[in-house]
C-alpha cells in the first residue's frame, strides 16, 4: 500500500534501543522497563535484578536456542524482547557461525574476518525478524568500555570488530547510562564522552527515576509513548518543510528548463527573487541556475544589472 | 582590512598534532600539521588514494560510467542512490570574525540534498561514532545554515555505515577557530598562517 508522508503518524511503532552502561549500573533494570518485555537472559545475570523487577525470561545456551525460543507463538504474548547482554548474544552468534563453517573462524576461536562479516549480518537479520515479522519493541543492553582518545575517555559499546557499527545502524534510539553524582542518566545526544543516537525529539542527558516499592518500572515504556506521540508533530513539520523544499525545487527546475538565451534569463530574474526558499534549496537551485547561465555562455552585467551573452577572447 | 582562510582540514590537522597518538612514532601529525599550515602538497597515502577511488567510483556512477565490475561497486552504488540529485562538490565560504580577524570559513561539500550535507569516506578500520569529534559536521553547518543534519557515508568498500550529526547536538565551530588563533600566537605561528592563508 502506498502511502504519503504525512501518513507516517504511526503510533504504535515498534522502537529498536539500545543501552549502554557500566557493569552493576542498572541496564538490565532498565530495559526491563520496557512494555511487557520478555527477558532474553544471554549474561545468566537474572539474579541480580532485583526480585520485583524480573520479568518472565529464557536463558538460552546457545544461538540456536534464541532462535527457537523467538518462533512466533511462544513470544506472542509479549511486547518486548530485551536481549541482555547485545555482547553476549554476538558471542553465541560466532560459536553459532564457526559451527557452521570453520572457515567463519580462526584457530584460537576467534572469528575470522569473513566472520564478523557474516555475524553482523545476521546480527541485522535478526533485528529485522524481530521488528518486521514478530512486531516487537527490541531493546538491547551492552556493557561500556573505556577507550583513550587523546587526554579525553570515551564510552563505546563493549562489541568484537566490525560488528559493533551493524549493531548501532538500525537503532531508533541508542544511550548510554551513566552517573551523575547519585542520579543515574541515560544519555542520547552525541557529546564528547559518547556516541549516541537520538531521534523524535528523545535527545539530550535524561535522569532516570530512582525506583521505590511503590513505584513502577516503566521509564522505557514512557520513553516510547513519548518517541510515538512525537511522531505525528515531528512527521507534520518535516512534511511542511519537505513539501516546500520539492515545490520550490519544482519551480526552480521550470525557471531554468525556460531560460534558453539573455533575454528569457532576464525574463526569469523577477521569478527567481520570487522563490520562497526552504531547507538547502537555496544553495541547490543557484548551482543549478548557474551553470544554466554558463552553458549558454552568459554572464552578468553589473552595470545594466542585466544578463548578456559573453564575448570570448580568442 | 586582509582575511584569511580557514578550513576544517586546517583545523582538523591541528587537532590531530596535538593528540597524543602512542603510534605517531615518527612524528607525522607534526609533519602534516606543518605542511597543511604552509599549504605544501601533502603526499597521498594508500587510505587517501583509496578514498579518492571510492568517490571517483561514486561520481562514475552518478555520470552513468558502466562501473559494474568493480569490487566496490555495491557499495558505492548505495551512496550513488543517496546523493544522487542533490548538489554534488558544493564549495561554499563565509566571512566569520574571530579574536577580531576576519576570517573565510571555506568548505567543499561532498554532496547538499534537502537539508542534509553527506559527506563520503572510505575507511579500512570504521567505528560507529568515529567522527564525532570531527571538525568537518561544525564548519560544515556554520557554512550551511540552513542544513539540518549532516550524514557521514562511511565504506570500507564493501559494507556502508551511516553515522548522522544533527545541528542542535553540534557544537559550534568558533571556539575551536579561538583556540587554535590563541595557540598559534602562544607558539609565535601566527605570522606564517597569516602570511601563508591571506586572501586579500
Amino acid at each position: 500500500m502506498i502511502r504519503q508522508p504525512n501518513e507516517i503518524a504511526d503510533k504504535d511503532k515498534k522502537i529498536r534501543i539500545l543501552i549502554a552502561g557500566y557493569p552493576g549500573i542498572g541496564k538490565s533494570t532498565l530495559a526491563l522497563s520496557a512494555p511487557n518485555p520478555l527477558h532474553i537472559d544471554v549474561d545468566f545475570g537474572i539474579d541480580r535484578i532485583e526480585p520485583r523487577y524480573r520479568k518472565p525470561f529464557i536463558q538460552p545456551k546457545s544461538y540456536d536456542e534464541i532462535l527457537e525460543d523467538l518462533k512466533p507463538n511462544n513470544v506472542k504474548d509479549f511486547d518486548t524482547l530485551v536481549f541482555d547482554t547485545g555482547g553476549k548474544l554476538i558471542s553465541l552468534m560466532s560459536l553459532w557461525a564457526i559451527k557452521k563453517d570453520p572457515k567463519y573462524g580462526q584457530r584460537d576461536g576467534s572469528l575470522s574476518l569473513k566472520g564478523y562479516g557474516f555475524v553482523g549480518k545476521e546480527f541485522v537479520r535478526l533485528m529485522d525478524y524481530c521488528f518486521y515479522e514478530l512486531n516487537k519493541h527490541i531493546v538491547f543492553t551492552f556493557h561500556a568500555i573505556e577507550e583513550k582518545d587523546g587526554d579525553e575517555t570515551r564510552l563505546r559499546i563493549k562489541v568484537e570488530g566490525q560488528t559493533k557499527n551493524n549493531v548501532w545502524e538500525p537503532m531508533d534510539l541508542g544511550g548510554f547510562m551513566e552517573m551523575h553524582g547519585n542520579d543515574r542518566t541515560i544519555g542520547f545526544s552525541n557529546c564528547e564522552r559518547y556516541f549516541a543516537k537520538g531521534t523524535r525529539g528523545i535527545k539530550s542527558v535524561m535522569k532516570i527515576p530512582e525506583l521505590t516499592p511503590s513505584t513502577p518500572n516503566d521509564f522505557l515504556a514512557r520513553l516510547f509513548e513519548k518517541y510515538n506521540a512525537t511522531i505525528t508533530q515531528e512527521i507534520e513539520e518535516n512534511a511542511k518543510e519537505m513539501t516546500a523544499y520539492e515545490e520550490v525545487m519544482a519551480k526552480g527546475r521550470e525557471i531554468i528548463a525556460s531560460i534558453k538565451d539573455a533575454d528569457t534569463a532576464n525574463a526569469a530574474i523577477p521569478l527567481v527573487k520570487s522563490l520562497n526558499h526552504a531547507l538547502t534549496s537555496r544553495q541547490e537551485f543557484t548551482v543549478a541556475f548557474n551553470k544554466k547561465i554558463t552553458d549558454l555562455n552568459l554572464v552578468f552585467d553589473k552595470e545594466t544589472n542585466k544578463y548578456i551573452e559573453a564575448i570570448n577572447n580568442v | 582590512m586582509c582575511k584569511y582562510m580557514i578550513t576544517h582540514s586546517l583545523l582538523s590537522s591541528w587537532l590531530y598534532m596535538l593528540t597524543p597518538n602512542e603510534y605517531d612514532i615518527d612524528d607525522s601529525s607534526y609533519t602534516g600539521f606543518w605542511a597543511t599550515l604552509n599549504r605544501e602538497p601533502i603526499p597521498v597515502t594508500e587510505a587517501m588514494q583509496k578514498g579518492n577511488d571510492f568517490e571517483n567510483l561514486i561520481t562514475d556512477i552518478i555520470n552513468g560510467k558502466d562501473v559494474t565490475n568493480h569490487e566496490w561497486y555495491e557499495a558505492a552504488l548505495r551512496v550513488a542512490t543517496i546523493i544522487n540529485g542533490g548538489v554534488l562538490q558544493y564549495k561554499t565560504q563565509k566571512d566569520i570574525t574571530v579574536n577580531g580577524l576576519q576570517l573565510v570559513l571555506i568548505g567543499r561539500l561532498d554532496a547538499l540534498k534537502a537539508g542534509t550535507i553527506y559527506d563520503t569516506k572510505y575507511s579500512g578500520n570504521y567505528d560507529a561514532g568515529k567522527y564525532i569529534n570531527s571538525t568537518q559536521h561544525p564548519s560544515y553547518f556554520e557554512l550551511v545554515p540552513e542544513a539540518k543534519q549532516f550524514t557521514y557515508l562511511v565504506s570500507n568498500g564493501y559494507q556502508l555505515w551511516a553515522e548522522t550529526y544533527r545541528r542542535d547536538e553540534t557544537p559550534s565551530i568558533v571556539p575551536t577557530i579561538e583556540d587554535f588563533l590563541n595557540w598559534l600566537n602562544m607558539q609565535g605561528l601566527m605570522d606564517i598562517y597569516k602570511n601563508k592563508w591571506i586572501i586579500s
